[in-house]
Order: structure tokens, then sequence, then C-alpha cells
């Protein structure tokens, strides 16, 4: 297959292959329809009108306590240093981190929970700007995974598998829907650097990756500093009309090449050539937080000056969603706290509450909240129990995949709702379990894409997000 | 396309029951629904209850007529809820195949291949098939192409580096003296040269999965280089795909493996390998055999093994116990979970280059040499000689130059009960090297160190241990000498055998340092230290301090042993410690340890001292003599001298004496010997396949989990689907190498040939080159596919005559012009009725930018290298700990120019401009890249400082050029990217492009300046001219044609 990137210039030649040789029907949609949704006709689409255009993931690296943060369990307080119950336990796999470990003690969180907003949800004193838009969100207190550890947990929530291989949730949204505004890729990921250095896990070209999906529905790194986009900007000494004159000689040479060759391959490639050009002033003008008026570090804090921090990039978010970017996928890392959880949590907190929460109301004042589904979470949340020495002011927890929260907001979710519930220890579900591919489901749901619909042939067999399982969470839908 | 006279089952019709029907009426029991097959002609024909699926011949009584008809959703197959629906089209194939007699056939793949006869005659029987099948459309070849367009295509297929001008000239008229044959004779020269193996070990290494780094969230290096060398020597020197199956999949096992066999086995250990904390062990070693199985399915046997893992197969034959009996021949390598995260995953060996097996075989000899005559000048003096020399004299001088410890033990009754444990029974008093010696017992051994004693160096963490030991005649093979290794914690916490561990094993000294045994450990012992009973013998242990280099790569060279005073060269079995080590954490047991079993030392220790720094050479031969000399001088008086005591002895005076003969045998000696073991240091290891001794047995795994063991299975193939298993082979890895290439297996052939069709024409003869089962799509040319493949194996599969069969065939040599009927006809030219045309490879792209500037350093093998990479790709993603490969260490020189296949591949984060043009991460096996036509491409060959720089270089060698007019040279530049010379109108638009160029830099003098600074390009002369400016753009453009980009 070859296609132009950023769809909406995909020759007809494209269409008839794909007709021809059944490749699926993904990506119809950005050839019929630059700026809605695809065609009815389209298989895998939905029934249901789609709520979102499009997805911005603040994915938290690394497995955030939902005990410290949005999950509080006033019944451990008293438990401090106690066996967790064995009915609790119930013989369920630990990592080899703690597997030597004869005991496992109850450390209860230290930090207050506030009852936020109208709807009253308890939220951690550590989250004082998300308690702000607490009315907005849902919470989800019962998430759960399949996988105990980073690589397979954070590659098992991005690519509904927790082994190499598999297309991302953005390559399969870029595939099923295609982009919004043709000079930008529509699928865009920006990797955070935190305030401090903190202990952060590697992050993988796989999770935006397109894996068996053609390789144009890769996520494109958009990076802080002056390229945002990779060789982005021209050598130095060639300016923009030195550019100008080159793009027309070349686009000359290439005609000639396509009168000899008749190859629509060869035409496509100057459209990308002229796509490249359009890219060179539009990412730097996207880029370029400079319009920005003062009132927006007020409500992003100081930090979004800062290029590549966690809240220049929630900004830049806003900016991309602005423009139509469909998958806008950020990663902050720094979650990671086996030990020294009251040193290392309020640093990330700190670099994430208030700029999540800016976010969230800025799409909100300007309308796009209803079309944009922000998700915040991380690959599992940590364990009601300490992993090694346990004191009561200095402990850390280990992963914990059995339940932990998320939340989201806009585009048709339920607002100030709470979904889901854990055990007094929140160490299990006790209530309207999510599962990862519920929860992928329901993300492609909104939209408007058919989680079951959305496959892709490879080896003999349909592939899709969700693998053979996950079932929309209609009770978070407004 | 033509309208046939009947249908054919494995063409027409059974892919529409197996994208239809198979789900739930195919192989997989366990969905089976109403209990019917379709896959089978007497399941499908079978009467059940008065109603039959399929009768032959008849669709008023064939129920699945009626079914695919229905109007009645309830009744309708395939349901409308299986997201599946027939088009009518695919309900009268049914139909017709079931009027026509419902004829089953065994599928194509499984079928063995048999040579035919092609319809239409022609030289090439590979033309015959092509022409055949398009006649059958009313269509015929394209004329053949330009004898440039061809070399270039063929240069850039089996080599992957252009043409020069020469070589086109060159060939030119060849073509016009001699004709055909000079085609030949080209690619012969073509397939000759060592470029070859460079080319095709790209698309092996994207199947067998290889990079610089273990992937997963760590992501450390790895060192896997001498298996990709391997590869590339195997593809040079036309190995026969049998034994380069054979050898990569079970090097090992054949009789007497030779070094480059073994290295081959590392095809095995190409695949990803983790060294998360915490990880469960048997959960990704389980992972690690299951990809194993991915791999040889896919890219040997064309099956999609996998789906089989967690149940039968949905559309194949192959079950879920077919599947974990393919896994038993896997799953008794001997490796870990967790490993990987500081170097090689073990097993490794050390696997010197040619080179260095050349040196090691003349230093060796050396060594020999050198040992003798220093043994000879020992042997001639005489003791007697000292008698008039001080020696007292000389020991106090030795005692002055060695440094105090930080403790000692020098006889039992030195030290104190708490540190150190009541000594055996057989009592204290037994006379040692100094004062009286240590006895270790068979029960308790000798004792302990406190673990606050022992200290080392604040910054550096240097340390060096010294003792002497006599072995008892009674003592064990394997026994501890100096342990604090953590063996009594859970084999699964992270820090498990944490410590220190020395041993005497089989009269070798073995050094053993851990952070988690044996993952993250390394392991050497001496070699020929010959420890004999009944002799004291002194041994030093040190640590030279913390790396200089965080990204050391072999940890062990910061380890020595010494022997008598002298550093041994060393055996190193594991190499993966993360230094420094832990020292002081633990409590020192003198000859026993903290295992559950094996034997304790028994014998005598003495003089047991510690160091808290790295003792130089000098000072560990002072320690030994100082201690040796006045019991060597005891013993002297007493005539009771050992032969080695006396050569001890010997020595001292020869030294003392400053004997001239003797120093100068003894510094060749010292001189040879720290030539071997800086060679021995650099010589690198390689992962490689290994079998346990006890075959692991292999269970089936319940939904593939590794916690869920199911029936217990013996490995073995799907005869009955596949092929027979050989008589006699091996119920091993080598057995099922034997089986992938007997003559009855219907599938390898087949999946390799057409792979290599592939790799010429860009799409294979089956497009779904990774999978030949029943989901498979059926062969554009079944009869050339079978054909090539016997050939293929009848030619002893000499790939070599293969490809150059195909490059030869006038298919091959087509005009690859695109006419818009034939386009809307067959958009992906699966009939060939032109030459391929697609876009070039990641690698050969900026290889081809490198060569056409000059720049190109043509270096075959080694280590990988770092080309120029914009700054702060790596820091946003690799993991924040300083494991080796997290850092790109930009390399200098002709490193900055090497063929793209050196370049290091990190997997987590891939080399962002190859990447850019579809080069895959290499986390699983890829046997087919996608090839995308992106702007971020067009933003690499325009900005990249690699192309960048290549553009000035090439503009500094066309104004060299001063014999030759500038519009000639820039025609030449033209070719020799696109293999062709311009026409007028181009040559015009070129000029056009570079006078508009000259104009605008001849205004903008200070944009000279800093474009010609671009990339790390060096100008020749002094001035920065805009000639040398507006050339370097239109070069930069010249390397942005579409047909430079493009193999044409």
């Amino acid at each position: 297959m070859y296609c132009s990137k950023f769809n909406s210039s995909s020759s007809r030649r494209e269409f008839l292959s794909r007709m021809a040789y059944g490749l699926g029907t993904a990506a119809l949609g950005s050839i019929f329809a630059k700026n809605g949704y695809a065609a009815d006709s389209l298989k895998y689409m939905a029934t249901s009108e789609p709520k979102a255009k499009r997805v911005i993931f603040l994915f938290q690296s690394g497995g955030p306590s939902h005990l410290d943060l949005f999950d509080p369990k006033p019944e451990m307080a008293s438990r401090f240093g106690q066996d967790i119950p064995e009915s609790i336990f119930g013989g369920q796999r630990v990592t080899g981190m703690v597997s030597d470990q004869d005991r496992f003690l109850v450390v209860p969180s230290k930090y207050k929970f506030n009852r936020a907003g109208e709807c009253g949800i308890e939220l951690s004193e550590m989250l004082p700007w998300t308690q702000t838009i607490a009315d907005e969100i849902c919470l989800i207190r019962s998430v759960h995974s399949e996988a105990i550890n980073h690589d397979p947990a954070i590659t098992f929530m991005q690519t509904g598998s927790q082994l190499p291989g598999r297309p991302s949730m953005g390559s399969w949204v870029d595939y099923g829907l295609g982009s919004e505004n043709e000079n930008l890729p529509a699928f865009v990921v920006m990797n955070s650097v935190p305030s401090e250095a903190v202990a952060g896990q590697g992050l993988l070209s796989r999770l935006w990756s397109s894996g068996f999906l053609p390789g144009k529905h890769q996520g494109v790194q958009f990076r802080g500093g002056k390229e945002p986009v990779l060789f982005l900007a021209n050598p130095s000494g060639i300016d923009d009309g030195r550019r100008r004159d080159y793009l027309d000689h070349l686009g000359s040479l290439n005609r000639k090449s396509f009168e000899k060759f008749g190859d629509p391959e060869i035409e496509t490639r100057i459209a990308q050539y002229e796509m490249a050009y359009r890219m060179q002033t539009s990412v730097p003008d996207l880029a370029d937080l400079s319009d920005e008026p003062e009132s927006m570090y007020e409500l992003y804090g100081d930090e979004a000056r800062k290029p590549g921090t966690f809240a220049a990039n929630c900004l830049m978010a806003r900016r991309l969603a602005e423009r139509g970017v469909r998958f806008i996928q950020l990663y902050q890392r720094g979650w990671d706290h086996h030990g020294g959880l009251h040193n290392r949590l309020p640093v990330l907190a700190r670099d994430t509450d208030r700029p999540s929460a800016a976010l969230v109301k800025d799409l909100k004042a300007r309308g796009l909240l209803d079309d944009t589904l922000v998700i915040w979470g991380g690959e599992f949340g940590r364990t009601p129990y300490g992993q090694g020495d346990v004191k009561p002011t200095e402990y850390g927890r280990d992963h914990h995949g059995r339940t932990f929260s998320m939340w989201m907001a806009g585009a048709g979710i339920k607002k100030g709702h709470v979904h889901g519930a854990s055990d007094e220890f929140g160490f299990n579900i006790v209530e309207n379990g999510v599962h990862v591919h519920d929860l992928q489901a329901t993300i492609l749901h909104q939209l408007g894409i058919d989680h079951e619909r959305l496959t892709y042939r490879f080896q003999g067999r349909q592939y899709r997000l969700t693998d053979v399982h996950g079932h929309v969470v209609k009770d978070i839908l407004a | 396309m033509g309208e046939q006279a009947t249908l054919s089952f494995n063409h027409d019709v059974r892919p529409i029951l197996s994208e239809n029907c198979f789900q739930c009426h195919g192989p997989d029991a366990a969905t089976r629904e109403a209990d019917l097959r379709l896959d089978i002609q007497e399941e499908a024909f079978k009467d059940r209850d008065g109603s039959i699926a399929i009768v032959p011949g008849n669709l008023e009584e064939s129920l699945l007529v009626w079914m695919i008809e229905s109007d009645d959703a309830e009744d309708l197959m395939p349901p409308p809820d299986s997201n599946k629906s027939l088009s009518d089209e695919e309900k009268q194939i049914l139909s017709r195949w079931i009027e026509e007699g419902a004829t089953y056939e065994k599928h194509w793949a499984f079928t063995r291949p048999e040579k035919s006869e092609p319809a239409v005659d022609s030289p090439s029987p590979i033309d015959g098939f092509i022409k055949a099948r398009l006649q059958e459309d009313g269509l015929e070849l394209s004329p053949a192409a330009d004898p440039k367009t061809w070399l270039r295509r063929a240069a850039l297929d089996l080599t992957g580096i252009p043409p020069t001008v020469d070589d086109y000239r060159r060939f030119e008229s060849a073509v016009r003296e001699h004709g055909e044959s000079a085609f030949e004779i080209e690619v012969d020269r073509l397939l000759a040269s060592s470029r070859y193996g460079e080319r095709m070990a790209v698309d092996w290494m994207d199947a067998a999965r290889y990079a610089d780094t273990h992937g997963f969230n760590n992501d450390s290096e790895r060192s896997m280089w001498r298996w990709r060398d391997w590869v590339i020597e195997a593809f040079n020197r036309n190995l026969p795909y049998d034994q380069f199956i054979i050898e990569q999949l079970a090097g090992d096992l054949l009789p007497n493996p030779t070094l480059d066999q073994l290295i081959a086995t590392g095809f095995n250990r190409n695949h990803v390998i983790s060294s998360e904390g915490g990880i469960i062990e048997e959960e990704y070693r389980v992972e690690y055999v299951a990809d194993r199985v991915r791999t040889v399915g896919m890219v040997w046997m064309g099956l999609t093994t996998e789906c089989a893992r967690c149940h039968d197969h949905k559309f194949d034959d192959f079950s879920q116990e077919d599947y974990y009996r393919l896994y038993g021949f896997f799953n008794s390598m001997v490796e870990l979970g967790e490993d990987g995260r500081v170097a090689n995953a073990y097993p490794t060996i050390p696997s010197p280059t040619l080179k260095q097996q050349r040196r090691m075989i003349e230093l060796e000899a050396r060594f020999a040499a050198a040992a003798h005559e220093k043994a000879a000048v020992l042997n001639r003096a005489d003791t007697a000689e000292s008698s008039g020399l001080s020696l007292a004299d000389y020991g106090q001088q030795v005692a002055a130059a060695t440094p105090q410890p930080v403790w000692k033990v020098s006889s039992s009754t030195q030290f104190t009960e708490a540190a150190y444990g009541s000594p055996d029974e057989s009592g204290p008093f037994i006379p040692g090297v100094v004062g009286y010696a240590l006895r270790s017992g068979p029960s308790n051994g000798a004792g302990s160190i406190a673990k606050g004693n022992i200290s080392v160096d604040k910054e550096t963490h240097a340390f060096t241990l010294a003792f002497w030991i006599r072995p008892d005649e009674s003592v064990a093979s394997e026994v501890p000498l100096f342990s604090n290794a953590q063996f009594e914690r859970e084999p699964s916490s992270t820090r498990y055998g944490v410590g220190w561990d020395i041993r005497l094993s089989q009269g070798e000294i073995e050094l053993s340092v851990a952070q988690r045994y044996p993952g993250y450990s390394m392991i050497s012992r001496t070699r020929n230290a010959a420890i004999d009973e009944s002799e004291w013998r002194h041994i030093a242990i040190r640590f030279k301090g913390k790396a200089d280099d965080p990204y050391d790569h072999t940890p062990s060279s910061n380890f020595s042993i010494f022997v008598d005073g002298e550093e041994r060269r060393l055996e190193t079995r594991y190499d993966g410690l993360l230094l420094p080590p832990e020292v002081k954490a633990f409590e020192s047991y003198l000859g026993s340890d903290l295992r559950i079993q094996g034997a304790l030392y028994t014998g005598l220790l003495d003089e047991i001292q510690q160091f808290d720094r790295s003792l130089s050479d000098d000072q560990v031969l002072a320690l030994f003599r100082s201690e040796a000399l006045p019991y060597l001088m005891a013993k002297q008086t007493a005539s009771d001298l050992s032969e080695s005591e006396r050569q001890w002895l010997v020595a001292i005076v020869l030294d003392q004496k400053a004997d001239s003969e003797w120093l100068a045998a003894r510094d060749a000696y010292r001189e040879v010997r720290g030539e071997l073991l800086v060679l021995d240091r650099s010589i690198p290891t390689t992962m490689i396949s290994q079998d346990r001794e006890q075959v692991r047995e292999t269970f089936v795994l319940n939904r593939g989990h590794y916690a869920s063991p199911g029936k217990k299975v013996e490995p073995g193939v799907p005869e009955d689907l596949i092929a027979p298993w050989p008589e006699n082979a091996p119920l091993n890895r080598l057995g099922l190498a034997e089986w992938l290439t007997s003559d009855a297996n219907p599938l390898t052939a087949r999946v390799v040939v057409n792979r290599f069709w592939q790799h010429l024409f860009g799409v294979g003869l089956v497009k779904t080159s990774e999978d030949f089962g029943v989901q498979s799509e059926f062969p554009s040319h079944p009869e050339l596919l079978d054909w090539l493949a016997v050939d293929f194996r009848e030619s002893g599969w000499d790939v070599k005559r293969l490809l150059k069969g195909i490059v030869l065939s006038r298919t091959y040599r087509q005009q690859s012009r695109v006419f818009p009927e034939l386009l809307a006809m067959d958009p992906e030219n699966r009939l060939l009725a032109r030459g391929p045309r697609f876009r070039l490879p990641a690698e050969t792209i900026r290889d081809q930018a490198l060569a056409l500037s000059g720049k190109l350093v043509e270096q075959i093998g080694g280590p990988s290298v770092w080309p120029y990479q914009p700054e702060g790709i790596f820091e946003p993603i690799v993991v924040y700990a300083n494991y080796p490969g997290t850092d790109w260490l930009q390399s200098e020189g002709d490193d900055l120019y090497r063929r793209s296949l050196y370049t290091y591949w990190k997997r987590t984060v891939p080399y962002p401009s190859l990447a850019t043009f579809d080069a895959p991460e290499r986390e699983v096996c890829s046997v087919q890249r996608s090839r995308t036509n992106t702007p971020l491409q067009a933003l690499v060959t325009m900005n990249d400082p690699t192309f960048v720089e290549a553009s000035l270089a090439m503009a500094q060698s066309l104004l060299d050029i001063e014999t030759v007019p500038f519009d000639q040279r820039v025609r030449e530049a033209y070719l020799t990217a696109t293999g062709r010379w311009p026409e007028a109108s181009e040559t015009n638009i070129l000029l056009a492009a570079y006078n508009d160029a000259l104009d605008s830099f001849q205004k903008d003098p200070s944009a000279i300046e800093s474009f010609l600074k671009s990339g790390g390009f060096e100008r020749e002369n002094e001035e920065p001219s805009p000639e040398l400016a507006a050339s370097a753009l239109l070069m930069s453009l010249i390397l942005n044609l579409d047909e430079t980009l493009t193999k044409g």
C-alpha cells in the first residue's frame, strides 16, 4: 500500500486497490470525509452517534498509587503494620521484588481525602487542582489489568496485548478515522520531562508503533524545543526562498519522471514533499506558544513555559486538539514508587495535577470538551501493603493490577460520577470491574467505532485492539 | 481474470470457507458448532439426523446452500453477529462448486511441489510461467529495460550500492561487444562482491529479530554482532540454504561444532529478553520459547503457529498439542527468564573474530616459547648461587613495598572469637607459610569474617583479597574458599546469590560475583593454574574499582586473579555484573558457604588478608614473595624445596642479581602474557543456544499461560499435515532442522524462494509471505513457485544460483513503465507485465547517498556504529539508569559513514531516519516491511545531517573535476543517482535549479558559510564559494528525486 501519511490526499488508486484486494476498509473515512466521519456504510462504525472527535490520553507511566490519589480507604487507617487478611490476598501472584517477603503489611495512605465539587467525589489532598474539575470527570475505581510488571502492563494498556508486535491505540484510531487536518499527523506523541530527576521506567517506541498496520499510522513524536518534529528544520543557510525554489525544481523533475514512468506513486511523492514544506510552517506555528495569553500560564502554571514539561505538553495538547489532531498521547514518567513514596509522589502530583485540570477547563471554555475525550491514568495501581521495610513515614508500594483508578472527561462521558469500587484495602474489585479491554472498547465507542469491527488482517486472521474481548462500559456514558 | 472450466477448491473455494466458516466449523474442536466440520470432506458429507451439509452435485439437498441463502436471520450462515457475510459472488461460487461435485483438495502448500513445464516455451522457465499467465489475460511482457536501468536495479537488489559512472560505461560497452553474456558476467560480479552479503543480511536481520539491545523497558545492550557477521559471511560464501537453517537452528548439536556454527545458533537467542526487576522468571522463559516457535514458524514453515498457543488453530489443522510439541524442541534450552541487564544473557561464548583468532594463535605460540625459555633459565640456575646474597635484606625490602591490609588472619590465635569461629578439632597449631595455618574441615569450614571488617576504597570500591591455600589430598573437586554469596535467599528473589564466591574447582580458582545469581553476575576462572593437593599456593583476587567506562561491556575485565603472584588468563562464563559489586554487606565464610549442598574445603588456609584498594601487579608479587621468602629459605636450609618452590626462590635470587639473561627471559614472558591478557579481554562474547543435560518436560499450557500446565507432550512435528519425521533424526532442534530441510517437506523451499522473490519484485508470489496456511493468499503463479522451490532444493539450496536465474530473466529485465489500463487491471503488478518499481529500503536509501558522495566507508562487520542522530532522541524514552545502551554515543570518523546495517539498533528507540523509512523495531520476527510514502521521509532526505553532508561532499567532488564541463558533471551525478542520463529538458531544469541557488547564495554570503558547516562536512578549499553551496543544494535535490529513492 502506498499512500499519503496524512490521508486526505490519498489517491483513488489506494481506494481501488483496497477494494480489489480486500485489505480492509478502514481509513476510507478520511478519503470520503475530511472533517467529519466516514460514511455510515463503513463496516466498523458503531451504530451510535460518535461523541468524540479526538482523544487526549494523559498517560502516567510507572503506576500511580490509587490508594494515595483516588481511592480513599479509611478502614486501613487503624491497621498500619498489620498483615493483609488472607481473605483479601487470596494467594494472588506477586512480583519478584516482594516474593521473598514473609509478610505483607498494610500501609494506609497518609494523605487526606476531600469531597470535591457538587458531586462530592473524594479525592486526595495531593490533587487539589483535580478537585476543581471533580464535576467534569468520571472516576473509575475498578480498572484492572492482567499484567503485574511495567513493560507488559503499559504495552497491554496501549496495544491490547502484553507482548510486543501489535499496533498502538493511537495507530488503530489513525487507521480507522484518519486525520482532520491535512497539515498535521493524526497521531501525535509527547514524552514529558519531569521537573525533578525521578527514576523512570523506560518507554518504548512500540507504545506508538503501528505494529502490523501500515507504517504511516505510526505516532509522530513531537518534541520540546525548536525542532518539534525531527528533521523539520532546513539546514542552516537554506531559507524559505531557497527551499521553495528547490521544491519547485524538484517537482518539475519528478513530474518528468511521472511522464516517463506513469507511476502514481510519483504523484504521491510530489504531494508529500509539498506536505513536508507546509509542515515546516504549520508545526512551528503550532509549537510556538508566544501567542498564548498570560492567562493561560495562570491556568496551566508557570511550568508550561518550559518546553517539554508535562504542563507545556498539556497546553500543546490543547493546541493540537484545536487543530484537529485525532489522537494526542502524552507520557509522564516517574510514578513507580517502590520506596520513598512520600518524597516522590508529591513531585509527580505537582507536575501533573494542575496542568491536567487546566487542560480540562481550557477545553471546556473553548467548547472542545464536548467532542474531546480526556483520559488520565497509568498501567496499574499500587499495593495496599508495603514493599521491604515498613515505617510509618517511610515506605513504598509494589505494583498492583487487580484494581486501580483512572479518570475520563468530556465527549459523552458521565460527569461528576464514580464508577466501580474496590474492597476496603483497594486490593480487589467489589463492583463493576473495568478490564483494560473494556476501557479500550469504550474509548473506540466514543469515537464512533465498534471495537469488534475495526480489524486488520495480518497473518491470516483479523486482528483488533481488544483481541477477542472487551465490552463497552455503558454505565459511564452520559 | 480468465474464466475457468471448473472451479478449483484450493484457489476458489477454500478461501471462502476458511474466512467465513472455519472459525466455528473448522479444526478447533473447542469452538466447533453443531459438531460440523467443513474443512474435511468426510465430515462435510456426513449425514447428521437426516441433514447433510454438502451433497455433491445436489444443491437442493445441501443444507449449506440453504443456510447461506436464508432470509431468516436465525438460520442465516454465517450468522449476522459474526461480522462475517458472503457476497453474492461467493455464494455463487460455493453453489457452483457443489454442483460440480464438491471436490476437496489438500491445501496446496501442504502438498509436495512438483516441477512442471511452463505452457509457454521460453529459455528461462521463469519467463515461461510468467508469460503463460499473462497470455490468459491477453497481456505480454514489457520491452526490456535499458541496460543501465537493469544494472542499477540488479546492483541495488544484490549489493545495496549503486553502480558508478564507470560501471555504467563498462557495462554498456560490454553489452555492445558481448551481448547477452555481459549480463551474466555482471551478475556474477555483483554476487561475488562482499557487498552482496551485507545487502542480503538486512532482510534476514528483520526476520531473525536482530538488535543491539535486549528490548523491553530496560532495553540495555547486548553484543550479537558476531552473529550478524556470520550471516553476512554465510551469504557471501553462499552457504547452502539447508545448512543456513541447520547451523542457526542447531549448530550446537552438530558433532564437534565449530566456533562459527556455535555463533550461528545466536539465531535462537535474538529474541527480546526482559531484565525488568520483579518479573516472574518462568513467565518470560515461556515467552522466549514461544518467540522461537513463532519465528521458526514464520520464516521457514510459513505458518502462524502462535494461533495454536492458546487453542487449536482456527483455520489450519494445527492443534494446540501440535504447537506444544513444536515448542518442546526449544523448551530445553539453557536460559533465564530475567537476564541481560548490563550485558549478554546466559549462555554466551567468547567469540574471537578471525583476526583475533589468528593473533591468539600467534601470541599463544610466543607465550609457550617464552615460558619455556623462562623455565630453562630457572632450571639452569642453581639455588646455591644465592648463598652470597642477603635474602633477608631482600625480604625486608619486599615487605616494605607491601601495603598494609585492612585485616589479616595470619593464624588461628590472632583473630578474635567474635569475628572468627573456633578452629577445627584437629587443632590450631599446624605450621603455615607464615606462623600457623588455619584448618578448614569438612563439616564447618574455617569460620567467618564479620561483615563489619571488610572495607573497600570509598570512591572506586576497589579492593584486593589475598590468601594462601594448601588443599588436603582428599579435597573434593568443587569447594568454597571464601564466600558471602546469599544463596540462602529464595531463588525467585531479586537478591538471590548476591555477593562474592571464590572457589577451588578442579584445580582452578573460580571467582563469581553477583547482584543476582546467575543473571546479573560474572563468573571467571583461571586456566591452567593446576593447583595440586598438598602444596602451598598464593591466591589474590583484585577488583580494580568501578569501571572508568560506565558502559563497560565486559564487567569481568575489571577483575583479576593472581596465582603465586602472577596474573592468570581467565575464562569467563557469565559477564552480566552491574558495577560496582557489593562486598561489605555480608559475613564472609572461609572454606564454607551458604549453599545448601556441596562439599566444604578441606585443607589449610593462611595469611588471609584484605586491602581497601587495588594492589598493583608489583605489589601483589611483593606480597607473595614477602610471605614466601622466609618459608622458602627455611625449606632450602632443610633441603626440602619442591620443584615449584625452588623456581620461586631462584626467580627471587635472579631478580636480586639482576641477571641479564634472566631479566630478558622474564620480561619477554611478562610482555607476551600482558598482550594475551589484553587480547583475552577484547574478545567479544556472543549468545548461543545450548540444551540442558536433562530435557525439560513440556506440557500443553492451558490458554497459553505459563502456570497452567496441562497434558504432557513429547517434542514433534505435524507429520500428517506437513511431512514425516526423517528416519533416525534426533528428537531435538537438529532433528527439527533436518525435517525442515528434508525433501519431503513441502513448505520450507517454497517459503524461502518466495521471500527471495519478494526481495526482488517487492511482492512474493504468495503475497502473505509470512503465512502459507489456508488463510494465505493463493499464489499468483503456483506452478512457478513450485518450479522454483524444487529447482532450489535440487540445486543444493544454492541461493546465488536462484537469484542469478531470476535477475537474468526477461521478467526481471522489463521496463517498469506503468500504463493506466494495466494499473487499473493489476495495480500491484502481480502479473508482472512490467518490471518491479518501488521505493528503496531504508538502509539502501542511506547507503546510496553515502556511496554517491564518496563518504561511504566499506568495512565488513565489527561492533555496531553510532552515526549522526539528533540530540534528545534517547532521553525522553530510555530508562533512567546507567545501563549500557542508554546513551547515544555518537561515533567519530569512519564509523559515521558505515553501511546502515551496522547502525546501532536499539529496539525501543530505533534509529529515526531508518525507522521513518519503515525499518521495523525488530522486537518480533518480521518478513515484510510496509512501504510508505510520507512527508516525514521527505524531511529526512532533505534535512538529516547525513544527507546534507552527502550533498556537500558530492558537490565538492563535482567541483573538483575540472576537466569535464560543468553540465556534463551534473549529468553524471544524475546518472549515478537514477541510472539514466537526464533528457535535455531535465538537464535544463537541473541547471536552472543550480543557477537559482547560485544567484541566491551570491546575494547572501553568510548563508553560504552556515550551509557549508552543516553536518560534519569539512571543506577542502579555503573560501566558502557560492558555487559549492549551490552545487550542494543541487546534489541534495538529486538525492531527493523520486527516481533516486526508487528502484525502477
